[in-house]
């Protein structure tokens, strides 16, 4: 087998990693033949880099930083005991924007190779993209959504996407949105059988674009869910993301968006409504590499049970990046004593004029309100319910898509009259 | 309407009321004045039935049945409201919504059948039209952004809204300037009805200019140290706290 290795970007931090976590993943790769045989020389390339990086970091632990809170490995025994398999993958709407990633590369448009063989995005500071690499070793299925520069697509391109019982998936999504394009993505997540998604979405939004990203994920239980998004945003354009995540034994929500042009906007929303022992993980970064831009992070995070939620959320602002705005929340609500968040706030800033805040809040509901609504004549029940649909409301209210909104709020309703 | 027989209640352990007997009668405004820390918000407290006001002797009862055993909610269904001294913000829950909400589940409570969303609002726009009541005011969260006037007024439009047996007004005056007193006080004189009573709390004899009791009484120490008509607001306007409470002890 004569192939290149391509060197990979990232300084191994060798201490931190534990390579033969990887061991589980690594056995189902059976040989070359079978998953690059037929395939083109640089996507051979990208395939053995990949398994390069898996080869020497292992999964991600809770030894290294950024996962320190979530300990993805005991999740997924059980997971993968039918080995790989296709994620199943359907599409409404879409017209003929969207095409099956396989297809979308017969010819091999210069664009969509380059994106797809770029490094893993934020992987020389972290050192934990091994996720990214996995994604790469397996590429398999997935979609192209291409939307040509000036075009505003009326219907939102809704997706949805689900594993084979106990079988490891690699879903790859790849957005791109042309100079001035308008789009509405809506995902959906619900898959009940056992398995693990390792989904991975990289998104272009083009010149003065605007891209509205919501994901609704409801998943089973017996559902691990790792997705890493990442997303370039270029000037003057718009990214809208919102994520309801109340699915899935763990799930982690992996966000890295990278400005790159002057008054471009960035707002990353989300719920996360758990419970039982449920893991919740949104981990973001975003990195304003241009003058002029705006970026907001508000999460809201209901927990009950012995749920845990995870939020890590980093607004890094290069030197060149004078007048950004960024801004970040992290608010949560403990319905119950077992209850657990952690949260880390961060703020990275290398520019002299920016506005930047960040906050985490964790908490109860407060008794004022509580007693001021039952003696209004709400029961205990119905004045928590109140209080907390308020609590999630206040992100929804953010959303642009008024039909979504109700779609959210009437999921969030669903999900605490089963809680409460 | 409403009889209190020898409340004792404490918070803490520490014993605030201390044996406090009132009776009010269907119609009735009956005005409480006492000095700070004399227990006037704790004995709305205790009437509303507020967690941690923790009874350890007496009665109240409401229209002949016992309330204290009841919960918040069932002794509004019962027909007895607080007026906040300082009403709760609660961001993110519409005025309207809200409204709608509670008087549903008094409704409910009551086995009577909730209004639908054009009956509510009929009664809604009737209400507010007669506190002068602004549209852009009930869009917007409960008491959320609210000056201290457009507070009360939103205590007075839910008491009206919920039509009470019993209201108690818990120094709805404080923190009012003129002018929002005025208009606070001609919301709940509008309300004043021959099935109605009122208890009005203050520490201020100014209120009482504009909702003249029936009755007044001076709590202090945990006890209604002396009881009188309306002239007694004057008198004690007049002498001060001071003055009452050491002819009590």
């Amino acid at each position: 087998m004569a192939a290149t290795v391509r060197k990979i970007a990232a300084t191994p931090a060798p201490h931190r990693y534990k390579p033969e976590t990887a061991d589980t993943v690594m056995a189902l790769y059976k040989d070359d033949a079978t998953h690059h045989g037929e395939a083109a020389s640089w996507l051979k390339e990208l395939g053995y880099s990949a398994l390069t990086t898996l080869e020497t970091q292992g999964l991600p632990i809770p030894r290294l930083e950024r996962w320190k809170y979530t300990n993805l490995l005991p999740a997924l025994k059980g997971k993968m005991d039918n080995g790989l398999g296709a994620a199943q993958i359907s599409v409404t709407n879409g017209d003929n924007y969207v095409q099956k990633l396989s297809d979308a590369l017969a010819d091999e448009p210069q664009w969509l190779v380059d994106i797809l063989s770029a490094d893993a995005a934020g992987a020389e500071e972290y050192h934990d993209m091994a996720l990214w690499a996995l994604s790469n070793v397996f590429m398999m299925d997935g979609l192209v959504v291409d939307i040509p520069a000036g075009k505003a697509v009326d219907k939102s391109v809704d997706i949805s996407i689900d594993g084979q019982d106990k079988t490891l998936s690699m879903p790859r999504i790849v957005v791109r949105l042309g100079e001035g394009a308008e789009l509405t993505i809506i995902e959906r997540l619900s898959g009940k059988d056992a398995h693990w998604n390792n989904a991975l979405t990289q998104i272009i939004v083009g010149k003065n674009a605007k891209l509205r990203h919501y994901r609704i994920q409801e998943c089973g239980d017996d559902v691990v869910l790792t997705q890493n998004t990442h997303v370039q945003i270029e000037r003057d354009g718009n990214y809208e993301a919102f994520t309801l995540t109340c699915g899935a034994g763990l799930s982690r929500n992996q966000i890295h968006a990278e400005i790159l042009g002057e008054n471009a906007n960035c707002d990353l929303y989300g719920i996360n409504l758990l419970n039982g022992s449920q893991v919740g993980d949104t981990t973001i970064t975003v990195d304003h590499k241009a003058p002029h831009c705006t970026s907001n992070q508000f999460y809201r995070n209901v927990l009950n049970g012995q749920a845990k939620g995870v939020f890590q959320g980093k607004v890094h602002v290069h030197q060149i990046a004078q007048k950004t705005d960024g801004y970040q929340l992290s608010n949560t609500l403990l319905l119950s004593d077992t209850a657990e968040m952690d949260t880390k706030p961060e703020l990275e800033i290398y520019a002299d004029d920016v506005k930047c805040s960040h906050g985490a809040t964790t908490g109860q509901l407060d008794d004022e309100p509580l007693f001021y609504l039952r003696s209004r004549g709400l029961s205990e029940m119905a004045a928590k319910a109140l209080l907390i649909e308020a609590f999630t409301n206040e992100v929804i209210e953010k959303l642009a898509d008024e039909p979504f909104k109700e779609v959210v709020s009437a999921k969030c309703e669903e999900w605490l009259r089963d809680v409460i | 309407m409403i009889k209190i027989k020898n409340l004792h209640a404490e918070i803490d352990g520490n014993e605030i009321l201390k044996g406090l007997n009132l009776e009010v009668g269907a119609g009735e405004v009956h005005a409480i004045m006492g000095p700070n820390g004399a227990g006037k918000s704790t004995l709305s407290y205790v009437l509303a039935g507020r967690e941690g006001y923790d009874v350890t002797a007496g009665e109240v009862e409401l229209d002949g049945q016992s309330i204290l055993e009841l919960a918040p909610e069932e002794r509004a269904a019962a027909g007895l409201f607080l007026a906040f001294q300082y009403p709760v913000e609660i961001p993110g829950v519409q005025t309207t919504n809200f409204l709608r909400t509670a008087l549903n589940s008094i409704r409910k409570q009551r086995g009577e059948e909730e209004l639908d969303a054009l009956a509510f609002l009929k009664l809604l726009k009737r209400t507010t039209a007669e506190l002068q009541i602004s549209d852009e005011m009930i869009k917007r969260a409960v008491n959320v952004g609210f000056s201290g006037g457009e507070k009360k007024r939103n205590e007075v439009l839910q008491m009206a809204m919920l039509s009470p047996k019993l209201a108690v007004l818990d120094e709805t005056d404080s923190g009012l300037d003129i002018d929002a007193l005025k208009i606070v006080a001609e919301g709940v004189n509008k309300m004043r009805a021959k099935d109605r009573s009122f208890i009005v709390i203050t520490h201020y004899q100014r209120l009482l200019d504009y909702i003249e009791p029936d009755y007044v009484h001076i709590l202090a120490n945990g006890q209604i140290v002396k009881s009188g008509g309306p002239e007694l607001a004057k008198e004690l306007e007049a002498k001060g706290y001071a003055e009452f409470i050491k002819e009590a002890a």
